[in-house]
C-alpha cells in the first residue's frame, strides 16, 4: 500500500470564531485517520489505510471539508467566505514531499525531484549555500556523493532527504482526541467587565461545538474559569465566583444534553451579568465535565407539523438563569387531606430527583372530592372580618351556601390540633369563596375566627 | 341597540356576498379554540379565542374568575404545557394554583407550569410564547402599559400560541391592542355562573352582558342540593344572629360600560393583528 499524505494549513485569520482553527481541525482529521501530527503550524496526514474506506481519495478530501461538521467548513452558499475559510491542502507520497507542495502553488504539481530545495525544512538553513553549488531541486541534491553532503551540511539533511522519498520512515508527535474538553484561551486585551468575557467564552464555545461534533457528544455541564491578573491586589477576592485562588468559575448544568451552543450562550450572558470581576482577567479557561452520546434526532418525512421555537427545557432554565430557581415551578400531587399539603409547588430543576423519591401520587385526589376544591388557594390563609352577627364578611356579607366539612390537622406537625369547618361561601362582589371557621380544641371558648383559604375561580 | 326591523333584514339578505354588513362578525384571520359556551362562542369573532392574538381579562380586585372560563379552551387546545406568569393576589395573600382542583376540573397537573416572576412578567411571558410545546398562556399583570401589551400581542401572533392576560378592570378605561377585551364579574342569578362584558371584539360591540353558566360540575350539583337550607350561616356559633341577606335575584343589567366609555375605547385602541 504506497503512503498517501496530505498536508494542511488553515488560513491564519480565516475562522476568528474558533480559539484554535489548528486543533480543531485536527479534530476533524482525527476522525478520518488516526495519523494526524502538527509540524509547525501545518497539519499532516497519512490517509493512506483510510482512502478505501471513503471510497477514494477525492470523496476523503470532500468529507474532510464538508459542511456538515458546523463552523469549520466553509458555508456553501457563499462563495467568497468558502474562498477566504478554505484551508490550503497539498498531497503527496510522504509528509515532507506534502509539505513542500504546500509551499508552491498548486499549479503545475512539480514531480519530487523538480521541488525547490528551499522547501525542505533541514535544507533552509543551507539555502545560499546550496545555491551557490547550483543546487536548486531536491533531485540535484540527492545526486550529490552522500559522504559529502554529509561532511558539508550534516547528518539530518541526509535524513530528511531519506525520509521525504521515502526510503526512511517518518515518525512524529501523534494527536489524539482529548477524553474531557479543556481549552484555555489567551484574550486579546485585558477584561475589565464580566460580560465582556462573552466575546472570548464565545470563541471556546466554537471549540467545544466542534469537539462535540467530532465525539458526537453533546454537553451537559460545562465550567468557565477565568484567570484574575495576578498583580492586582484584589486577586485574592472571595466570593461566590472567586475562591481567593486568583481564578473565577462559573458552572453551567442544562436538562437535555446538546450541541447549540447558543442555548449555551444564552445561559452564560445571563449568569455573566451577575459577576463581579475584582481585577482584569487575561486568560478564559473552558471545560465540559458533563457530556453524554447524542441521539441524532430524527427527520420526519412528511412535511413537519412541528411548531417553532424553543424547547421547553431551554426556556426555563433561561428564565432561571435570570429570576432564580424557585421562580420556575412545577406541581407535585401528595396523598394529604390538609388543602396546604395536598399539593407542592417546588422548582422544576428539581423535578427529576422529586419523581424518584416520591412516587406519583393522585389518583384517589382526583377522585370524589376533587371537584370541591377552590382553583385558587391562599398561600396563607386570610383573616376575614365578622359582621355584627358574627358572620364572615370579604368585599360584603358572605352567603354560606355549603358545609360545614370539617378537617382536623392531626399533630404530626402542629403543636396543637386545629380544627376547621369549611364551608363554600358566596359573596355579591367575589363570587364564591372557600372559607373556614378554626376553633382550638383545646381552648374552646372565645370567638371563632374566619378565614379565606380558596377562590372558586 | 334598536333591533333590526324586518324590512332591514329583508334587504340586507338581497345584498349580495362581498357586501360587507355592519352587524357582521369579523372573519377569522387565525385558528380559534372554543370558549366551551355555545352563547359565548357566537359572539366571539371565529367562534372562540383567538389562537396567536391577545385576549384581555379583566376583572376587579379580589375577583379570580378566570380559571372557570379559560379551562374548556385550555382542555381543547393540545397536549402541552399551559404556562401561568405572574403572582395573582387577593388582598395582601398570594395566590397559588391549587392543582388538585384544577386536575378535578380535568386538567391534568402535569400541564401546569408556573413562572412565578413578580416584576418581570413581560420579559418571561414572552419567552414561554417562544417555547415550541408550550399551547398556552396566562400572565397576571397588575400593571402594563400600551406598548408592552402590543409586544406580547406580537409574540403571540409569531408563535401562534393562546395568550390571555389579565388585569385589573380599572385598566378598562386605557387602550390595549388585545383583540379581545372581556370584563369578568360573578353571575348575579347563579352561584357558578359568570357575567362576561365583551368591551371590545372584531365586530360591533355588544350591548348586553352575557351569563354564561359553566358545564354541571360536581360543584354546581352540591350548590343546587342545598339549594333549599342555605342561609343558615352561622348556627350554633353566631347565636342565632340574622342571616344575612341572600343574595339578590335576576337583575338584568343593561351595561352602561358598554354603551357608555366603552365604545370610545374600542373606538380608540384598534387590534394590533
Amino acid at each position: 500500500m504506497r503512503p498517501h499524505w496530505i498536508a494542511l494549513q488553515p488560513e491564519p485569520a480565516a475562522q476568528p470564531e474558533l480559539a484554535d482553527a489548528l486543533r480543531a481541525w485536527a479534530w476533524r482529521a482525527l476522525r478520518l485517520t488516526p495519523l494526524v501530527a502538527q509540524v509547525d503550524s501545518v497539519l499532516v496526514l497519512e490517509v493512506s489505510a483510510s482512502v478505501r474506506l471513503f471510497g477514494g481519495g477525492a470523496a476523503l478530501l470532500q468529507a474532510l471539508l464538508q459542511a456538515q461538521y458546523g463552523p469549520l467548513a466553509p458555508d456553501p452558499g457563499a462563495a467568497s467566505a468558502s474562498v477566504a475559510s478554505a484551508p490550503r491542502l497539498a498531497q503527496g507520497r510522504t509528509a515532507l514531499v506534502a509539505m513542500a507542495r504546500l509551499q508552491l502553488p498548486p499549479l503545475p504539481r512539480l514531480p519530487i525531484d523538480a521541488l525547490p530545495v528551499h522547501t525542505l525544512a533541514a535544507a533552509a538553513p543551507h539555502r545560499a549555500t546550496l545555491a551557490r553549488l547550483g543546487v536548486h531541486d531536491w533531485g540535484t541534491l540527492r545526486a550529490l556523493p552522500r559522504g559529502g553532503v554529509a561532511r558539508r551540511f550534516g547528518a539530518g539533511l541526509l535524513d530528511a532527504l531519506d525520509c521525504a522519498y521515502g526510503q526512511r520512515p517518518e515518525r512524529y508527535p501523534w494527536l489524539t482526541l482529548p477524553e474531557v474538553f479543556d481549552e484555555a484561551l489567551e484574550l486579546a486585551a485585558q477584561v475589565d467587565a464580566a460580560p465582556a468575557l462573552l466575546f472570548g467564552a464565545r470563541r471556546l464555545l466554537a471549540q467545544l461545538q466542534v469537539w462535540l461534533r467530532v465525539r458526537q457528544r453533546g454537553a451537559l455541564a460545562l465550567e468557565l474559569q477565568w484567570q484574575l491578573d495576578a498583580r492586582r491586589s484584589n486577586a485574592a477576592h472571595t466570593d461566590s465566583h472567586h475562591s481567593g485562588d486568583g481564578w473565577g468559575r462559573l458552572q453551567l448544568r442544562t436538562a437535555q444534553a446538546s450541541q447549540d451552543m447558543r442555548h449555551w450562550e444564552r445561559l452564560l450572558a445571563e449568569q455573566l451579568a451577575r459577576v463581579t470581576l475584582p481585577a482584569p482577567v487575561l486568560y478564559l479557561r473552558l471545560r465540559a465535565p458533563a457530556t453524554q452520546p447524542l441521539q441524532s434526532e430524527s427527520r420526519s418525512l412528511l412535511p413537519d407539523e412541528q411548531r417553532s421555537g424553543d424547547p421547553l427545557h431551554q426556556m426555563l432554565e433561561r428564565v432561571a438563569a435570570r429570576l432564580g430557581p424557585g421562580s420556575v415551578l412545577r406541581v407535585a400531587l401528595q396523598d394529604e387531606h390538609r388543602p396546604e399539603s395536598m399539593q407542592h409547588w417546588h422548582p422544576a430543576s428539581d423535578q427529576a430527583q422529586r419523581g424518584a423519591r416520591r412516587g406519583t401520587p393522585c389518583g384517589s385526589l382526583c377522585g370524589m372530592d376533587a371537584g370541591l376544591y377552590p382553583a385558587w388557594l391562599c398561600a396563607s390563609p386570610q383573616p376575614l372580618a365578622t359582621g355584627p352577627d358574627g358572620a364572615p364578611r370579604f368585599h360584603g356579607p358572605l352567603a354560606l351556601l355549603a358545609g360545614p366539612q370539617r378537617i382536623e390537622a392531626a399533630g404530626w406537625d402542629d403543636d396543637c390540633g386545629v380544627q376547621r369547618d369549611y364551608f363554600i361561601a358566596r359573596g355579591a362582589v367575589s363570587g364564591l369563596l372557600w372559607v373556614f371557621r378554626q376553633r382550638l380544641s383545646r381552648s374552646d371558648a372565645g370567638a371563632a375566627q374566619w378565614y379565606l383559604h380558596g377562590l372558586f375561580a | 341597540m334598536p333591533a333590526p326591523t324586518s324590512s332591514s333584514y329583508a334587504y340586507a339578505a338581497d345584498l349580495p356576498e362581498h357586501v360587507w354588513r355592519a352587524d357582521a362578525l369579523a372573519a377569522p384571520e387565525a385558528d380559534t379554540v372554543s370558549s366551551g359556551d355555545a352563547a359565548l362562542d357566537a359572539q366571539l369573532p371565529g367562534g372562540g379565542w383567538p389562537v396567536g392574538a391577545l385576549t384581555e381579562l379583566l376583572q376587579a380586585s379580589g375577583v379570580h374568575l378566570e380559571w372557570r372560563l379559560l379551562l374548556p379552551a385550555l382542555l381543547r387546545c393540545g397536549q402541552g404545557p399551559v404556562v401561568l406568569v405572574g403572582v395573582p393576589t387577593v388582598g395582601s395573600a398570594v395566590l397559588l394554583p391549587f392543582a388538585p382542583a384544577l386536575a378535578g376540573l380535568g386538567l391534568p397537573w402535569q400541564r401546569l407550569l408556573w413562572l412565578r416572576a413578580a416584576d418581570a412578567q413581560l420579559w418571561v411571558a414572552e419567552q414561554a410564547l417562544r417555547c415550541a410545546p408550550v399551547d398556552a398562556v396566562l400572565v397576571w399583570l397588575p400593571q402594563a402599559r400600551p406598548q408592552e401589551l402590543r409586544r406580547l400581542q406580537l409574540a403571540a401572533a409569531q408563535h401562534h400560541k393562546l395568550l390571555f392576560v389579565m388585569r385589573h378592570s380599572a385598566a378598562a378605561r386605557t387602550a390595549s391592542p388585545a383583540a379581545l377585551r372581556l370584563q369578568l364579574a360573578p353571575c348575579a342569578t347563579h352561584a357558578t355562573g359568570l357575567r362576561v362584558d365583551i368591551l371590545k371584539r372584531q365586530g360591533p360591540p355588544l350591548a348586553r352582558a352575557l351569563d354564561i353558566l359553566p358545564a354541571q360540575g360536581q360543584l354546581a350539583r352540591v350548590l343546587a342540593a342545598q339549594d333549599h337550607d342555605v342561609c343558615e350561616p352561622v348556627s350554633d356559633r353566631a347565636g342565632g344572629g340574622a342571616a344575612p341577606a341572600p343574595v339578590t335575584a335576576a337583575t338584568v343589567m343593561v351595561n352602561a360600560a358598554s354603551l357608555g366609555f366603552c365604545t370610545d375605547a374600542s373606538a380608540l385602541d384598534r387590534t394590533a393583528a
